[in-house]
This record gives C-alpha cells, structure tokens and sequence, in this order.
C-alpha cells in the first residue's frame, strides 16, 4: 500500500481528475487531497462542504457513496450538520466537497487533510474544531519559532516544512526528536525540486532534505509529492530511488511511502474516533436472533420442570455433570475405537443431551 | 572470470498531460497515459538526454562515473518502453536523472514522466519484464473494449490468463542472453 499525503485540492476539477487517474496509474492506494489555509482562518469554520447543488433529501445518499469506503472515517456521520450550516455560508477558500465533483478509481481511497500556515505563535488555530472536518491536520511552520511551537506543543499529524526556501538556523534534534516521540511525521514533499524552474529552489530542496535527513536519523519521515499537476508526480519506486540518493536508504525511503504513512493515518483516525486513542469499537456486533429462542426454550424447560416432577432425571440431563457421565459411559462402551472416531460420537451424544 | 557489471533499467514514458488530437475524448486514462512516444525521440537523442541530466545533478564527476557504461539496449518509440544499460556502482545517478526528466529533448519537447519498472542485473529479465508488461497492456485494452467494467474483476482474470502465458513464453525473448550471471533485481 503507498501513501501519497499531499494532493492540493484545486478547483480546477479536469485537472484534478488526472493527477488522482495518474496516481492510481502508478500504483499509489490511498491519497490525501489538501486544502491550505493560510492566513487567519475563517470565522465560520466549515470544513469539506457538499456542493450547494446537491438537496438536503439526497444527502443520505451521498454519505454512503463510493468515495468513501468506510462512512464513518473522519467523522463523517457527526458532522452532518455542521456541512448543512456550511450550506448556507459560503468559505473564503475553496473547501472540499465530499462526495467529488468526478469519478475516481475504484482502487483508490480519498483522505481529505488541512494545511496550517503558523505564521504567528500566539494565534489560536482550534485544530479540535479542524479535526472533526479534516482526516489529517498538517502544520507548516514558517519560522523558527512556529516550528518550536509545532514540534512541542501542537496537536498536529504531520510536521511539513516548505523544503525549498532557506532556512536561518540548522535543525536540533531535540526540537524534533520530542516532535517524532510525539507520534508527528516530518514531510518532504519533492515536486517543487522537479518542476521548478528556478535552480535555487532545486539545490534548497535537496540540502533541507538532506538536513532533515541527517537530524532524524531517518525516522519519522514521510515522502509525498504535493504535485499541482500530474508532471510533478513519480512512482513510488522513483520516489525511493530518490531518496536513497539524498542519504535516506532504500528500507528508510520504502517506510517513508508505506509503513510511517500508514502510522500517521490511523492514529489519526485512532484521534478522532476512540476513547482517548486507547479504546475502539471496530464492530460492535449484531443482536443476535438466538438469545431470544434460548430464553424461550428455557422458560419452556422451567415450565415442564414445574410440570413433571417424575421426569427430573431427563430434564438433568441437559446438566454438564450428566454430560459428563454420559459421555464417560460412551468411553467406556467403545474403548477399542482409536480417538478421532470417538470425538465425534461423544459430541453427538452432548448434542442429543441438550435437546432433551 | 572478472568482467564490467552492468545495471539494465527498464523505463517506461508515461504523458499525462498532453492528448492527442486523433484520440477521440472518451478513451480510458489509461491509454491516454501510455501514447507512443514521438518519433524524433530515438536512442541517440535518449542517450544525451540522460548525460544532459546527469552532468545538471552531479557535475562532470557524475558524467565521467556514468558515461563510459552508458547506452541503450532497446527502444520502441511505439509501446514507449527502452531498456538502459548503465554502470551498476551508478545506477542510481541515471535512475534519478531519469527522475528529474519533465519534458523530452528539443524537437519533441513533450511534458513526459519517466518510470523505471525494473532494475534488473541480466538483460534477459529486462526483456522478459517488457514483454510482460506490453501483453498485460494489450489485455488490458481488450477487456475494457469489451466493456467489463474496470477494475474489479480484471485483475484477477488477467493474473490467470497471464500465468498460462508465462508458462508457455518463458523462452522467448528478443535478444541474445547474458551467461553465468545471477539476477540481481530491485525496486
């Protein structure tokens, strides 16, 4: 299974289309379209938005649609009527729809994530508000400060700098050593150093990622693309190779597509749909029909019980001591039988018991 | 007997921006990906392109490391695969300039994403990976032509249609075998 975190949502929906064909193309499973906020964020907070076009009769419709294979990923369910408030007022910057404007493979799952410019340290981003709407909540720090913020204190999933400006100060390892104890992934996204035409963005990637490389020791690394057209995408495979290249290794580069992905998306979901990331109910059962029949049965059995006192013996009989000496008795009678042949008999005798 | 080692990378041209004009609108993305590659682009112009990259990531150290084992084995312009040949201490100095290719050299010009799908330590299974993958394609194409849906259960018949095939084609290759050689292949 590989991971790419980082599509930017456009609104662009022809353009879009093609970069998620693209991806499944070559193979990647499960993507992360990425809505930035940058700024302040809106007042009127409304995560990824069902279009004005689709009436409130057909929404329950949608909420199972294929898009989203399991319906109660990202708190789908709990937020209805916050999308329904959403309705009525439009954002500032173009939110996600939920069920897409365009089809998308069959193969492929769609997470939605939420981009955070931390500009300042003081301002209040209500990330708890953000987590209802969004499956994952990325921070891009601006400055040193922000990104103390973001590594100590933040309860963000993943950490993602923007790998081709230059940095003022070298990264310590004790800033984001407690960030990667905290269970938060650093990203590298490589497209820019693709497509860009400026050969300093290229060259500032490549060192910022080898820096991040060398302060992490490799872990908590993850790969993705953030492509704003399909030319910025590679397979998962090219993606490694380029890794490696910049001093990650392939192992460290094929967990950075794979296994820390997959870790950064369930415990996010973990976040937001346990008990304190402890407790989870993945299936809670079905009532079963049978209980039902049993009380009756038993009730039925009282009543016999009550009924005929002379016949106490069969009625014990469904008891596990009976069982017991019933089927020690069958032993007994067919002891020369070799053992796989005696099972079967005896739980046939229990089974004639408990109709009784 | 001690002998120059060589890495064969098989690649593969993928175009996900551009469509052409003939190919009607609704044809499957997958197809649209795999167009064949313009003409003008043939093994020469390939083999500048990718010493063209290389001397941008790595300077005339990478050139040197790389140069002296480089050349292409196989191009088809029509099913947009070649097989490179390239030194195996520095395979991965033309696997990334394969990487940081956006667009084809001049006279072409085209916005294209270049796809390594096997390394491979004989040329023999760099071929056999490219017949494979051309006769996965042409299944492919046919399945969708005959309108079952995509996805579901073409997978699983092609897997089986595909096993039959290998048994019967596992020797039929394209050129001559490298001897004594163990494979060696990564991805």
């Amino acid at each position: 299974m590989f991971y790419d975190l980082n599509v930017p949502w456009t609104d662009n929906h022809g353009e879009l289309q093609r970069t998620v064909a693209f991806l499944d193309e070559l193979g990647y499973d499960i993507v992360a379209l990425t809505h930035t906020f940058s700024g302040r964020l809106p007042a009127d907070l409304v995560g990824p938005q069902r279009s004005p076009l689709i009436n409130v009769s057909t929404l329950h419709l949608f909420s199972h649609a294929q898009v989203w294979p399991t319906p109660s990923r990202g708190g789908c369910a709990p937020t209805r009527p916050d999308w329904l408030i959403g309705l009525t007022v439009p954002p500032q910057t173009p939110p996600i729809p939920l069920p897409l404007p365009f089809t998308i493979p069959s193969r492929l799952r769609i997470l939605r994530r939420c981009n955070l410019f931390l500009t300042d340290a003081a301002s209040n981003h209500r990330i708890p508000q953000l987590q209802q709407h969004y499956d994952l909540i990325a921070a891009r720090p601006t400055d040193e400060r922000t990104l103390q913020q973001a590594c100590a204190s933040l309860d963000v999933d993943i950490i993602s700098l923007d790998m081709t400006q230059k940095f003022e100060t070298h990264f310590k390892f004790p800033m984001l050593g407690s960030a990667i104890s905290r269970g938060i992934k650093f990203e590298m996204c490589y497209s820019q150093g693709l497509l860009s035409s400026d050969p300093n963005a290229k060259r500032n990637l490549i060192s910022n990622a080898t820096q991040l490389i060398r302060v992490t020791r490799g872990r908590g690394l993850i790969l993705s693309s953030e492509a704003r057209n399909a030319l910025g995408i590679r397979s998962p495979s090219d993606v490694i190779n380029l890794a490696s290249v910049w001093g990650l290794g392939h192992e460290r580069g094929k967990d950075g597509l794979t296994k820390e992905t997959r870790s950064v998306v369930e415990f996010a979901r973990l976040k937001r749909t346990s008990f304190r990331g402890a407790v989870d109910v993945v299936y809670g059962g079905e009532k079963p029909a049978v209980p039902e029949q049993t009380a009756k049965a038993k009730q039925k059995g009282q009543k016999q019980q009550n009924n005929q006192n002379k016949r106490k013996a069969d009625s014990m009989e469904g008891t596990p001591t009976s069982q017991k000496s019933s089927s020690k008795k069958q032993q007994r009678n067919q002891k020369p039988r070799p053992k796989a042949q005696q099972e079967p008999a005896a739980e046939k005798q229990v089974d004639q018991d408990n109709q009784a | 007997m001690v002998r120059v080692k060589h890495r064969y990378l098989t690649v593969q041209y993928l175009y996900p921006a551009t469509l052409l004009e003939s190919a009607p609108k609704d044809l499957p993305t997958t197809i649209q990906f795999r167009q064949p590659t313009p003409d003008d682009f043939g093994a020469g112009r390939l083999v500048q392109a990718i010493r063209a990259g290389v001397e941008e990531l790595y300077g005339d150290y990478g050139l040197g490391m790389v140069n002296t084992g480089l050349k292409v084995n196989y191009h088809s312009t029509a099913t947009s695969t070649s097989i490179i040949r390239c030194p195996q201490a520095h395979y991965q100095m033309v696997w990334a300039a394969l990487t940081y290719m956006t667009k084809l050299p001049k006279p072409a010009n085209t916005p294209v994403v270049v796809r390594v799908i096997r390394v491979s330590g004989t040329i023999k299974k760099a071929e056999e990976e490219v017949i494979r993958r051309a006769k996965q394609t042409v299944l492919q194409m046919k399945m969708i032509e005959a309108g079952m849906a995509e996805g579901t259960p073409v997978n699983a018949i092609m897997n089986a249609v595909e096993k039959s095939v290998t048994k019967e084609d596992a020797r039929n290759v394209l050129a001559e075998v490298d001897e004594g050689e163990a494979t060696e292949e990564e991805t």
